[in-house]
């Protein structure tokens, strides 16, 4: 029996209040929302996970023995185990639990054990013997392509993909340019650095085997653990917790397959938690590219476009591949150009496997993007923003893919940080500068979800598979979808969460769809409700809810009746009544005449970013001050403003970091330099400018009511915007991601 | 194990064990024996300031602190401060401000922003608070709607 969980908050707290209120605020304040770290079972026994000692090599013995006789020991799993573990049915052969033979990255989980206390799994996770022969280890983009490659370059059997798209006249557009403009840039690895480390509580018996964890996508895991344990999706249930942060970091299985594994080993709740150290270590997070960028200008116009893309994609296996394809168009920015030239490979080395981050590669690809532009219209002698201006699509533009852009914000957008920006340039003194950065997203993604809507007398609920994952878009995103629908005040609609064998399906809290996509299935469960009532009321007018003294009305002009009277007998004794209904996003469309090799992903519903950022650079050491930042999110329209402020300074901070600070460092060994949080620097308080948001309405996405989703638009263009400053404050352009001081002083020419 | 005793108050109430290993951090005795899990373990390394509690008052890196070393002090857990007057202003300022999100860093924040009016007798300005979250990592908010929470404290006395 799965049965329902209430809010934390409960819903006679969420009821009182007048202005919306975060539901989880409560617990969370209270320390009581329980986290995947918190989770724990009576019985409950503790993993650990045994790693490669190598980034590359052959695996000649593994030795579990040392671990077996050790205190404490319940189970010691490695790939010989699992035959006898796992049902028979079929496994993914391409995502073995544990490799067999070549181990691919360093610390790959190669065995797990599982001990009374953490110490003594700990100690047993040591004591297991991996002996490795080892092989070449590659660890950067050079060690395969040490240069743009030739023909030769799709054999390398380091490629697991190769896209190319090309439309228009390439060749005679840079054959009648005034001029050429060539650039390579670099971006580096940035990590998802929730704060909460990965960690779940696997608990197996005869029929079932469930899995409690901290997850953006409870459906995506069960899908992902079942295909990699041969299981049948429903004989595993995966129920969430409350998730410390995602970012993208969890938003697939992980821990999951081993923590259930272990569980059917020892027949105990096993709770597995990786470290902090190893979240850096096995981070699937953005991995390095180089990126190199020719254009064609003439008659003061972009003309012709060429773009070359090495993306390094870690361990990721071929065909798992999802980046290369959007990134490298992500790579010509949201402007029209009549001819261009895309070709991009993903590499892999021996890096833990790429993983989305929040914009999965947009603000990177944004970065080398904008700052191309930028250095076109500096030496055309144009205005950043103008120069813009001449090319950004705007409704009924083309993409390069052939994509038709419905409503887009970015030109009211640019138009308001040009004013903006003139206003910041009277004051500025010496070596400070403004810079402008556009970005672009698609929300929806093609992903579905359905909607789970139930009203009795006195109660009116979503049901919902996934806990917030901090952005607000499941405890205050959706309930006010369907509050703003029926006409209740804010906080009336509870949200109740239940784990997979019970709640509706839903594809996942990512890709900043949960409201505009997720959202319409709500918003249409909303309506069904209203029509449902107006029938039995025997009105042809809408109808909407009140609430007095904790008991629903159904009101209709004059008519109004309450909820009870409307209920059939067997609503009133069952479950009141219930309503499904259901949005599964459609790809948008791409023209394959300009497709000439690989995947490329149809994003819609675009919604534009631009932001504004003011910067100060120390002419001694190159550090670079960012003095304050404006953001001009498209939003289409506004559900709430408080969530839309915070997404857009939480999302302006952490794209700081990208900027300024935030890089994974490897090791030619493959090992991570620098897995922690003194070495891999975050943003802190000390670090924050002063952020103002200006919302671009009006604009209307697919979304209920006209929105578009937000939770990572507003990080796109933050990394574009500080370098375009840091180039109008020095005249030195930084082609490598992040700026940090010591970049800045290379390109300042003081080191 | 050990047959040392560990005697202290958490969130007032009198805590007597002898199973409380030597080396063992205040942070797992507080999460994994007491069953107060609203202090977070992040790091473990002293860096996020997820875990701090107040110890005596200070605020505390519960992963840094041997447990033994409390022994006889007053700890304040964040699953305390609705019971102390200045500790529920803070959390109805970050409730006000919306000034958190995933929540994962929040106990640390209202436990050090506690801890810091509770050492100013004469009042902590502005300034003072935001020096005691200097060392606490938020990854959601920026920050931002932590400082106006900040500031919607005022001059903050206990």
């Amino acid at each position: 029996m799965h049965g329902l969980r209430g809010d934390p908050a409960g819903g006679r707290i969420a009821r009182d209040v007048e202005a919306v209120t975060r539901r989880d605020a409560a617990a969370k304040l209270r320390g009581t929302a329980e986290f995947g770290t918190d989770l724990e079972a009576p019985g409950m026994v503790w993993g650990a996970l045994v790693g490669s000692t190598v980034a590359h090599g052959r695996l000649r013995r593994l030795d579990l023995e040392p671990a077996r006789r050790l205190p404490g020991v319940v189970a010691v799993v490695g790939p010989s185990e699992l035959a006898g573990l796992l049902p028979s049915g079929k496994r993914d052969a391409e995502r073995p639990v544990f490799p067999e033979s070549i181990l691919r990255y360093r610390h790959e989980p190669v065995a797990a054990v599982a001990a009374r206390t953490l110490a003594e799994a700990r100690a047993a996770a040591r004591a297991v013997r991996v002996e490795v022969d080892p092989l070449p280890v590659v660890s950067e983009i050079e060690d395969v392509f040490p240069e743009w490659p030739g023909e030769e370059g799709p054999r390398s059997p380091h490629v697991i993909a190769h896209v190319r798209a090309n439309h228009g006249d390439v060749d005679g557009g840079f054959a009648r340019a005034e001029f050429v403009h060539r650039e390579v840039y670099r971006t580096n690895g940035v990590h998802q650095v929730a704060l909460e480390p990965h960690a779940c509580l696997a608990e197996v018996n005869d029929t079932t085997w469930k899995v409690t964890t901290s997850t953006q996508t409870p459906f995506g895991v069960r899908e992902d653990t079942a295909e990699i344990l041969g299981l049948k999706e429903d004989q595993l249930v995966v129920d969430g917790s409350w998730v410390g942060g995602g970012f993208g970091g969890k938003a697939a299985a992980f821990l999951e397959p081993y923590a259930l594994v272990l569980a059917r080993a020892c027949r105990k709740p096993v709770r597995l938690a990786l470290t902090y150290r190893e979240e850096f270590e096995l981070g699937r997070t953005t991995l390095p590219s180089i990126v190199w960028l020719d254009t064609a200008v003439r008659g003061g116009k972009m003309t012709a476009r060429r773009v070359r893309l090495l993306l390094d994609a870690g361990a990721s296996l071929p065909g798992r591949d999802f980046a290369t394809g959007y990134a490298i168009a992500f790579l010509l920015g949201p402007y029209e150009v009549p001819a261009f030239e895309l070709e991009g490979y993903a590499l892999r080395t021996n890096k833990p496997p790429f993983g989305p981050h929040r914009a999965p590669l947009a603000p990177q690809t944004a970065f080398i993007g904008e700052s191309h532009i930028d250095s076109i219209a500096r030496r055309l002698g144009r205005d950043p923003i103008d120069f813009r201006l001449a090319h950004v699509w705007s409704e009924g533009s083309t993409t390069p893919l052939g994509q038709k852009v419905g409503p887009f914000g970015a030109a009211e957008a640019l138009r308001r940080a040009g004013r903006l920006a003139a206003l910041w340039r009277k004051g500025l003194k010496p070596h400070q500068g403004v810079g402008v950065g556009v970005g672009f997203w698609g929300t929806g993604v093609g992903a579905g979800g359905e909607a789970l809507l139930r009203l009795t007398a006195d109660d009116l609920s979503v049901l919902q598979v996934e806990h917030d994952i901090g952005n607000g878009s499941v405890v205050v995103g959706l309930p006010a979808v369907a509050e703003r629908v029926l006409g209740l005040p804010s906080g009336t609609v509870r949200v109740l969460t239940a784990d997979t064998a019970s709640a509706p399906y839903d594809s996942g809290v990512f890709g900043s769809r949960t409201v505009a996509a997720l959202g319409q299935a709500v918003e249409k469960a909303a309506q069904q409700i209203g029509t449902t009532l107006a029938k039995r009321m025997g009105v042809r007018a809408k109808v909407r809810l009140e609430v007095e003294r904790g008991q629903f009305f159904a009101v209709a002009g004059a008519k109004r009746v309450a909820v009870r009277e409307l209920l059939t007998p067997d609503e009133r004794r069952g479950g009141g009544l219930v309503v499904r209904d259901r949005h599964y996003g459609k790809p948008g469309t791409i023209d394959d005449a300009r497709v000439r090799e690989g995947t490329f992903y149809a994003y819609h519903d675009f919604a534009a970013s631009v932001h504004l950022a003011q910067v100060e650079v120390d002419r001694e050491t190159g550090a670079v001050r960012v003095m304050r930042a404006t953001a001009f999110p498209d939003v289409g329209t506004i559900l709430d403003p408080e969530m839309v402020r915070s997404q857009v300074e939480g999302a302006v901070v952490m794209g700081l970091g990208t900027a300024l600070s935030e890089e994974t460092l490897w090791g030619p060994d493959g090992r991570m330099l620098n897995p922690g949080l003194l070495d891999y620097r975050i943003p802190t308080l000390g670090d924050v400018p002063p952020i103002e948001v200006d919302p671009v309405e009006g604009f209307a996405g697919a979304g209920p009511f006209g929105l578009k989703g937000l939770g990572e638009p507003p990080i796109i263009p933050v990394p574009a915007a500080v370098a375009n400053a840091v180039a109008d404050a020095t005249g030195a352009r930084v082609t490598e991601l992040p700026l940090t001081a010591e970049r800045v002083a290379r390109a300042l020419k003081l080191l | 194990m050990t047959d040392r005793e560990f005697a202290c108050t958490v969130n007032g109430t009198k805590v007597a064990r002898r199973d409380v290993p030597d080396d063992e951090r205040l942070l797992d005795t507080l999460r994994w024996r007491l069953g107060r899990k609203g202090t977070k373990e992040g790091c473990r390394t002293g860096d996020c300031g997820a875990c701090t509690v107040l110890v005596g008052g200070r605020p505390t890196l519960a992963c840094l602190t041997l447990s033994h070393e409390v022994a006889g002090e007053s700890v304040v857990t964040v699953e305390g401060l609705h019971d102390d007057p200045v500790g529920r202003r803070v959390q109805e300022a970050f409730e006000r401000e919306s000034a958190l999100q995933c929540g994962y860093c929040t106990p640390g924040f209202l436990v050090a922003l506690t801890g810091a009016i509770k050492s100013h007798p004469h009042g902590a300005g502005e300034r003072a608070l935001l020096e005691a979250i200097g060392g606490n990592l938020c990854r959601c908010t920026g920050y931002v709607a932590i400082r106006r929470a900040v500031a919607s404290l005022g001059t903050s006395r206990p």
